[in-house]
C-alpha cells in the first residue's frame, strides 16, 4: 500500500502544490549531465597523490619517473602551486586562530589522505599508474587522535599555533547559582562519531580555459570559491569561472572546495581541459566529515520540572585543518539548549585539531549532534522526577517572545508542541514484542534547527527575471541545485507570482560568470534567500508590468490577476496574454526584466560576552519511533518512525515530505549504523561495503506530517526544512531504546554490541 | 595491451568501439559511448548507479568488462523510452511520486525494478509486494529519498502492469 | 579506481582454461562471476596480466542424479535462490543465498567462484560445509575430489592447486527426517555477515530420535569453520556454548571477537533449536 500523497490546502494557485517538473524530468529520463558527464577534445584525466600517513614531514618528493611515463601531461607538487594556501577565517574574524590550509603539502602532512602532489595524463589508467610513480619520503611524526590528548598539556601540536582552533561562550544569568539551587541536577556525557556524507555521486569536475577565463565545471554547493581559485593561481577574479552543476547529492560534503584547485591548477599548467573523479574509497578517507562531539551536560530543573539551569561544554573535534569548523562548533553552541526556556545558561563550544580527516559542513551542522545531548538530559529529568517526557517538555517549550541564552527575543511563533504531539499522533498503539526476548519501546525527539545564514555574515541573495518578447520566462540566479529542488522551486515562486505556466519557465542556475550571485547552497538558507530574492524580483516586476496590463485592460493595477499565462481583470472577463502585455511594456519602453538583491536582517555579535545576533529563525519538530531491542544479540528494530515539523509554508508539499524523509534516514544510519572509525589517524572503513548508510530494507517508511504555521521568514511565510530532519533521530532512538531496556545508549552510533553491553550493565544492577 | 574492435549493443543499437581488455563496461558505456545514465558510483558492485540490463538482467557495469558484453544485448534507462522521448510508465510513476531528487539513483532503480516487476508479473505471480520490492532494491542506494517515494512508485507501476 | 590493465581471452571448454592456465601460471585468474574477483581489480588490490573468462565453457543447469544435488560451477547464484531443485532437495542454500550480495551480484555471481574466493564470512562457504559438500576440481594432472571440509586454507584461500579450476559442486540432497536452519547476523541487510550459523539436523530414520548435527559456522575465524561433531548433542544452548568455547574470532571495524563468540551462543542455539523442528515436521 503506497504511502497518501500530501494534500493540497493551499491558498496559492501553485505554490503548494506538488508538481514535478524542471531538472526532476531529466533526472527521471537519465538525461541530466551530472558534473562527470562533461567531455571536450583532448580532455586529460586528473589524480591526486595522497598521503598515507596522518602525521610526518615531507623529506622528498621524487616526480621523474612519474612525468617520464608516456601520456602524462603533468606531475605538479606544492612548488607548482602559485599562491598555496587556503585561509578559511570561517568565523568571520570574530574569534578563531588563523591556520593555513595548503592546496598541496609542502613540508608536512597532517591527516591520512591529505594532497600532496596531483598528476593529468591522457587516460585515466595512466593518470593511476603516474600517481603510483610518485615518490614520496616521509618522516614519521607523533600525533594526536582525539580531542581529549590534543588538549592535553605537552600534546604533539597539529600546528604551530596550537591546537585549539576556537573556544565559543555562551554566557547568560547565574549558572553555578541556579545548580546549587536547583531541586535536582542530571549529568551526562554523550560522544557522537565520525560520518561521512556518502552521496552517491563521487566529488567530480572538468576544467577548460574559454578565451583566457579558467573555467571549472564542478559539483559543488558554492561557486563562490571562484575567488579562491583566482587567489590560489594568482589571477583576477574576472578571469575565474565557476559552474555548479546539478549535484547528486551534497550534503555539505561539496559545501568546501574538492577538485577545484587541483582542476584549476592542472588546467592552467597545461592549457588542457582536464576531467578528475574521486574514487568512492578516497572520498570515504579523505573527503570532509561530519564533526564527532563530546557534549558535557548538567542541568539543574525544580521539582516540578522547569529548568532552571543549562551548564553545556562542547568538543568537536576538526581534524586536521579549520575549514568551517568555528561556524559549525558556533551553530552547535546557539542551539546547546534546544526548544526550551533556558533562563541560566552556560555554554563553551571548542573546535580542536587533531591528525584526523578534517571536518567540516554535514547538514545540520553541530546544531545536529547537539539535539542528543539536550534531548538525553530531558528524558533523563523526566525519569528522575517521575514525569512523563512528553509532560516534561510542555512545561519547558519555548514560546514566542521568550529570550535565548544569547539575549535574543524569538520572534516567530514556536509550534514544536504541536508537532509533537502529531509525531506521537501518526505512531498509534505502541505494538507488542514479536516474541520472547524481545524488548519494545517508544521514543520522542524534539529539535530546534536554524535556518538561514549566521546574522553577523548579512546575507544576500540576487534574481534575475525576464519576461520574454512569447510570454516565456526566465530566471537567472546563482543558487546551486543539491537535488532538494532549489532549481524548481525558485520557479513555483515565480509563476505563483506572475501566472506563468511552469513549462514556460526556464531556469539558468550556479554560473559565477553569468548569473547574479545568490550565496552557496547550505544553511538552509536558499528558499529563505533566494526564495525571497525571486519572490520579490516577481512582485517588482509584476508591480512594473501591472499598470501597462491595467490600461490595456481598462481596470485598475490593483485588480489584476496573473494566472495560467495570462493577466486578467478580477471583474470582467477580458484578458491578454503575457506575450501581449510584453509587448505592450516594450512599447511603452517599460523593462520587462528586472534584478532584485534581497538582504537578510543584519546584527552582531559579541564572542567574549556570548550575547547578540545568532541566525534569523528556527524550524521546530518532533519525531516519535517504536523499537523492537532483541536481548540477546542486541539487535535494533525500528518498528514504526514518524516526523512532524512546521515548516511555515510548504511550497511544494511532496518535496517538503521527501527533505524530511531523506533527512530522517541520513539521521537512522548516523543513530545506529554508520561510523567512519578512525583509529590512529588512519580509517578503518575504507570500503563503500563497510560504510553502513541505510538501503532499501533497513528501515520502515517515515511517516510525515507538516504544519504550516506560516510565520517564518522566507518566502510566503516558509522556514527551512532540509537541514532540521536529520537531527531529531538519533535521539528520538536514543529515547526508545532506553524506553525498552531501562538505559540509555550514550554513544553513536548504538551499534548491537554496544546495547548488549548496556543490557549486561542493567542485569547486574 | 592491445585494444581490440568489439559491437555493443546497446538500446537496441549497435556501436562498433575499440577497447582495451581491461575496461569495464561501464567506462565504454560512459566514456566512449557517452551514456550519461549510467554512471561510477563505488567501483565495488555495492551501489548501483552503474546498473545496466545484460541480455534484460540488472549486472554491474563496474564490474563487466567491454569484451564481455560483446554479442548480448545492453538495456540502459534511456533505452526504455520510447519515440520523442516518450516516458516508459515507471518513470512517469517516479516523476510524479517525487521518487527522485538528486537523481543519480534514478536509472539504477528504475532498470532493477522494472526487472522485478517484470519476472513476478511475467511468472504469474501477481505484482511484487513492498516488501519483495524493498529486496529487490537492496543493492541501489539512495541518500536523499529515505525510499519511501521511491517504493510508493514501484508499487503504483507493479499495480498497471499487473492489470493489464 | 581503474583496474590494472591485463590481457583477456574467453575459454570454450574447462579443459581450454585448464591449459589457458598452466600456460600462464600466476599471472592469470579465471574469471567467472567476477562478483569478487572485479571489485579486487577495481581497488588495484590484484595485478593478473590475464583474465581466463569461463562463462561461456558451461551452460548446465543444475541436476538432481542419485541422491546428490549437481550444481555445475558456473551455477549463478540467483539459480541457487529460485531453481526448483535447489529448494527442494537443499533448502538450506537457497535460504542462505537470499542474504548474498544483491540482485545485480547475484544474477552473475557461481557458486565456485564463492567457494574459490574462500571469504571467511562466506554464506555459501558455511553451507557447503554443513551439507558435506564435495567439491570437483579439474587440473592438469585430471580431476579431484575434495570434501568442503578440506577446501578452506584461511584468508581467501583454498587447497586447490592453482593450475585447478572447480568444475561441479555435489551436495547430498535432503533427505527425510532432516532439517535444516540458516541464522545470520549482518549490521545492515544484505551486508557480509557478522556471524553466520548454518545447521543440518539429522533424526534417526527408524525412532526419529535426535541422531546427529552438523554446525557450520561463518565470520568466526580465518575461514568457514566446521564444528567438531564431538561437541554437538541434543541440548542447543550446551552445545552452543561448547561450540563457542573453541572459537577465538578476531575484531574489526564491524564487532569484536567477544561479541561475534556470544552471537556464536545465541545463533547456533536457535540454529539448532529450529532445525530439529524442521526435522520433526
Amino acid at each position: 500500500m503506497t504511502t497518501a500523497d500530501p494534500q493540497t490546502r493551499s491558498a496559492y494557485k501553485v505554490v503548494g502544490t506538488s508538481p514535478a517538473h524542471h531538472d526532476f524530468v531529466d533526472k527521471v529520463k537519465g538525461s541530466l549531465h551530472y558534473a562527470a558527464d562533461w567531455q571536450l577534445p583532448g580532455m586529460l584525466h586528473g589524480r591526486i597523490v595522497r598521503s598515507p600517513l596522518p602525521s610526518a614531514r615531507i623529506t622528498g618528493i621524487d616526480v621523474t619517473a612519474a612525468r617520464a611515463l608516456p601520456g602524462v601531461a603533468a606531475v605538479l607538487t606544492a612548488a607548482d602551486v602559485p599562491s598555496n594556501q587556503i585561509v578559511e577565517r570561517a568565523s568571520g574574524g570574530l574569534a578563531e586562530l588563523e591556520v593555513t590550509m595548503p592546496v598541496l603539502a609542502a613540508d608536512r602532512v597532517r591527516y591520512m589522505g591529505e594532497p600532496v602532489a596531483v598528476v593529468a595524463a591522457a587516460t585515466p589508467q595512466i593518470a593511476h599508474e603516474a600517481a603510483e610513480l610518485v615518490v614520496v619520503d616521509y618522516e614519521e611524526l607523533p600525533g594526536v587522535f582525539d580531542v581529549t590528548s590534543a588538549r592535553a598539556d605537552g600534546a604533539p601540536r597539529v600546528h604551530d599555533v596550537g591546537n585549539t582552533l576556537v573556544s565559543w561562550q555562551i554566557h547568560c544569568g547565574d549558572v553555578a547559582g541556579a545548580l546549587a539551587a536547583a531541586d535536582v541536577v542530571v549529568e551526562g556525557e554523550y560522544r557522537s562519531q565520525h560520518v561521512e556524507h556518502a552521496y552517491l555521486e563521487p566529488e567530480a569536475g572538468v576544467g577548460w580555459l574559454e578565451n583566457g577565463v579558467l573555467t571549472l565545471r564542478v559539483s559543488t554547493q558554492v561557486i563562490e570559491h571562484a575567488a579562491m581559485i583566482a587567489h590560489i593561481l594568482g589571477l583576477p577574479q574576472s578571469k575565474v569561472r565557476v559552474i555548479a552543476a546539478y549535484m547528486g547529492g551534497g550534503f555539505g560534503g561539496k559545501e568546501d572546495m574538492t577538485v577545484e584547485a587541483y582542476l584549476a591548477l592542472l588546467v592552467w599548467h597545461t592549457r588542457r581541459p582536464v576531467r578528475m573523479i574521486w574514487d568512492r574509497q578516497e572520498s570515504l578517507v579523505a573527503s570532509t566529515k561530519r564533526h564527532p562531539f563530546i557534549m558535557r551536560y548538567r542541568t539543574g530543573a525544580d521539582r516540578d520540572g522547569t529548568i532552571t539551569a543549562q551548564q553545556v561544554e562542547i568538543l568537536g573535534d576538526a581534524g586536521a585543518y579549520p575549514n568551517l569548523s568555528p561556524r559549525v562548533l558556533f551553530a552547535a553552541a546557539a542551539c546547546a539548549c534546544g526548544p526550551y526556556r533556558v533562563p541560566n545558561a552556560s555554554i563553551t563550544s571548542t573546535a580542536v585539531f587533531t591528525n584526523n580527516v578534517p571536518a567540516s559542513a554535514f547538514r545540520g551542522f553541530g546544531a545536529m549532534q547537539i539535539v542528543l545531548g539536550y534531548e538525553s538530559q530531558l528524558d533523563e529529568l523526566a525519569a528522575r522526577l517521575g514525569l512523563s517526557r512528553t509532560e516534561l517538555r510542555e512545561r519547558n517549550f519555548l514560546v514566542k517572545g521568550d529570550l535565548l541564552p544569547t539575549g535574543e527575543r524569538l520572534d516567530t511563533c514556536v509550534e514544536v508542541a504541536q508537532t509533537m504531539h502529531r509525531a506521537l499522533a501518526l505512531l498509534g498503539e505502541p505494538p507488542r514484542p514479536s516474541g520472547p526476548g524481545k524488548l519494545t519501546g517508544r521514543g520522542i525527539g524534539c529539535n530546534r534547527h536554524p535556518y538561514g545564514r549566521t546574522i553577523w555574515f548579512r546575507d544576500r541573495a540576487s534574481a534575475w527575471l525576464s519576461l520574454q518578447a512569447d510570454g516565456t520566462l526566465l530566471i537567472r540566479s546563482g543558487v546551486t541545485d543539491l537535488g532538494a529542488g532549489q532549481a524548481a522551486s525558485l520557479c513555483q515562486i515565480a509563476a505563483e507570482v506572475l501566472g506563468a505556466p511552469l513549462d514556460d519557465i526556464s531556469i539558468y542556475i550556479g554560473d559565477s560568470a553569468l548569473n547574479p550571485p545568490a550565496g552557496g547552497t547550505f544553511a538552509t538558507r536558499q528558499l529563505y534567500m533566494s526564495g525571497n530574492a525571486v519572490l520579490h524580483a516577481a512582485q517588482e516586476l509584476r508591480d512594473r508590468m501591472a499598470p501597462v496590463a491595467a490600461d490595456l485592460l481598462g481596470a485598475s493595477a490593483d485588480d489584476l490577476e496573473f494566472a495560467d499565462g495570462r493577466v486578467r481583470a478580477e471583474t470582467g472577463e477580458v484578458s491578454i496574454t503575457l506575450a501581449e502585455l510584453a509587448a505592450a511594456c516594450d512599447k511603452r519602453a517599460i523593462s520587462t526584466a528586472h534584478l532584485s538583491t534581497w538582504r537578510a536582517e543584519a546584527g552582531s555579535f559579541d564572542p567574549r560576552t556570548g550575547q547578540g545576533d545568532t541566525f534569523p529563525d528556527y524550524t521546530y519538530g518532533t519525531h516519535a519511533a517504536d523499537v523492537e531491542v532483541d536481548v540477546e544479540t542486541g539487535q535494533v528494530t525500528v518498528l514504526r518512525y514518524a516526523a512532524c515539523h512546521d515548516v511555515g509554508r510548504a511550497i511544494n508539499p511532496m518535496r517538503v515530505q521527501g527533505q524530511i524523509q531523506g533527512g530522517a534516514m541520513q539521521g537512522l544510519g548516523y543513530a545506529l549504523t554508520e561510523d567512519m572509525a578512525i583509529e590512529d589517524g588512519y580509517v578503518q572503513a575504507a570500503l563503500f561495503a563497510n560504510y553502513l548508510i541505510p538501503n532499501a530494507q533497513d528501515f520502515p517508511d517515515v511517516l510525515v506530517d507538516i504544519v504550516e504555521s506560516g510565520e517564518g521568514k522566507g518566502p510566503l511565510g516558509a522556514r527551512g526544512i532540509g537541514e532540521p530532519p536529520i537531527g531529531n533521530v538519533a535521539a528520538t532512538i536514543a529515547s526508545a531504546i532506553q524506553d525498552a531496556i531501562g538505559v540509555r545508549p550514550d554513544r553513536l552510533p548504538m551499534t548491537p554490541e554496544r546495547i548488549l553491553a548496556l543490557l549486561d550493565e542493567r542485569r547486574q544492577t | 595491451m592491445n585494444k581490440r574492435q568489439i559491437t555493443l549493443t546497446v538500446n537496441g543499437r549497435d556501436h562498433e568501439v575499440w577497447v582495451a581488455p581491461s575496461d569495464t563496461l561501464l567506462d565504454v558505456l560512459h566514456d566512449e559511448l557517452g551514456l550519461a545514465d549510467v554512471r561510477y558510483g563505488c567501483g565495488e558492485g555495492v551501489c548501483g548507479t552503474c546498473t545496466v540490463l545484460l541480455d534484460g538482467e540488472p549486472v554491474n557495469g563496474c564490474l563487466t568488462l567491454a569484451v564481455q558484453a560483446a554479442g548480448h544485448q545492453v538495456t540502459t534507462l534511456r533505452g526504455l523510452m520510447g519515440p520523442g522521448e516518450a516516458m516508459h510508465p515507471l518513470q512517469e510513476c517516479f516523476l510524479r511520486r517525487g521518487a527522485s531528487q538528486c537523481g543519480f539513483c534514478t536509472p539504477g532503480m528504475i532498470l532493477t525494478s522494472l526487472d522485478l516487476v517484470r519476472r513476478s508479473v511475467g511468472q504469474g505471480q501477481g505484482r511484487p509486494s513492498r516488501d519483495e520490492i524493498r529486496y529487490a532494491l537492496v543493492g541501489n542506494l539512495c541518500r536523499c529519498t529515505g525510499y519511501t517515494k521511491i517504493l510508493d512508485a514501484v508499487e503504483e507501476y507493479a499495480d498497471m502492469a499487473a492489470e493489464s | 579506481m581503474v583496474a590494472p590493465a591485463f590481457e583477456y581471452v574467453a575459454a570454450g571448454s574447462y579443459d581450454e582454461a585448464v591449459r589457458l592456465l598452466a600456460e600462464n601460471g600466476d599471472e592469470a585468474k579465471i574469471l567467472a562471476g567476477g562478483q569478487s574477483l572485479m571489485p579486487m581489480l577495481n581497488l588495484r588490490l590484484a595485478h593478473p596480466d590475464l583474465l581466463i573468462d569461463i562463462n561461456p565453457a558451461d551452460q548446465r543447469p543444475p541436476t538432481l542424479e542419485n541422491e546428490m544435488l549437481r550444481l555445475p560451477a558456473l551455477t549463478r547464484h540467483r539459480v541457487l535462490l529460485e531453481h526448483d531443485l535447489v529448494r527442494q532437495h537443499c533448502p538450506l542454500l537457497a535460504e542462505a543465498v537470499r542474504h548474498v550480495g544483491n540482485v545485480r551480484v547475484r544474477n552473475r555471481g557461481t557458486i565456485a567462484g564463492s567457494l574459490a574466493h574462500a571469504d571467511p564470512t562466506s554464506e555459501i562457504g558455511c553451507c557447503a560445509l554443513a551439507t558435506g559438500a564435495r567439491i570437483l576440481a579439474r587440473g592438469p594432472d585430471g580431476e579431484r575430489t575434495v570434501p568442503a571440509s578440506d577446501l578452506f586454507a584461511g584468508y581467501w584461500s583454498t587447497t586447490l592447486d592453482p593450475a585447478q579450476i572447480i568444475t561441479d559442486v555435489l551436495i547430498p540432497a535432503a533427505r527425510s527426517r532432516q532439517g535444516w536452519s540458516f541464522q545470520e547476523m549482518v549490521r545492515r541487510t544484505s551486508d557480509f555477515a557478522i556471524v553466520a550459523v548454518a545447521v543440518i539436523f539429522n533424526l534417526a530414520e527408524r525412532s526419529g530420535a535426535p541422531a546427529s548435527a552438523t554446525v557450520a559456522l561463518a565470520g568466526v575465524a580465518d575461514r568457514v569453520v566446521l564444528a567438531d561433531s564431538e561437541l554437538v548433542d541434543d541440548d542447543p544452548e550446551q552445545t552452543a556454548a561448547r561450540i563457542a568455547d573453541t572459537l577465538d574470532p578476531p575484531d574489526d571495524v564491524h564487532a569484536s571477537g567477544a561479541y561475534r563468540r556470544r552471537l556464536v551462543r545465541v545463533l547456533t542455539a536457535r540454529a539448532l533449536r529450529e532445525a530439529s523442528a524442521r526435522a520433526a515436521l
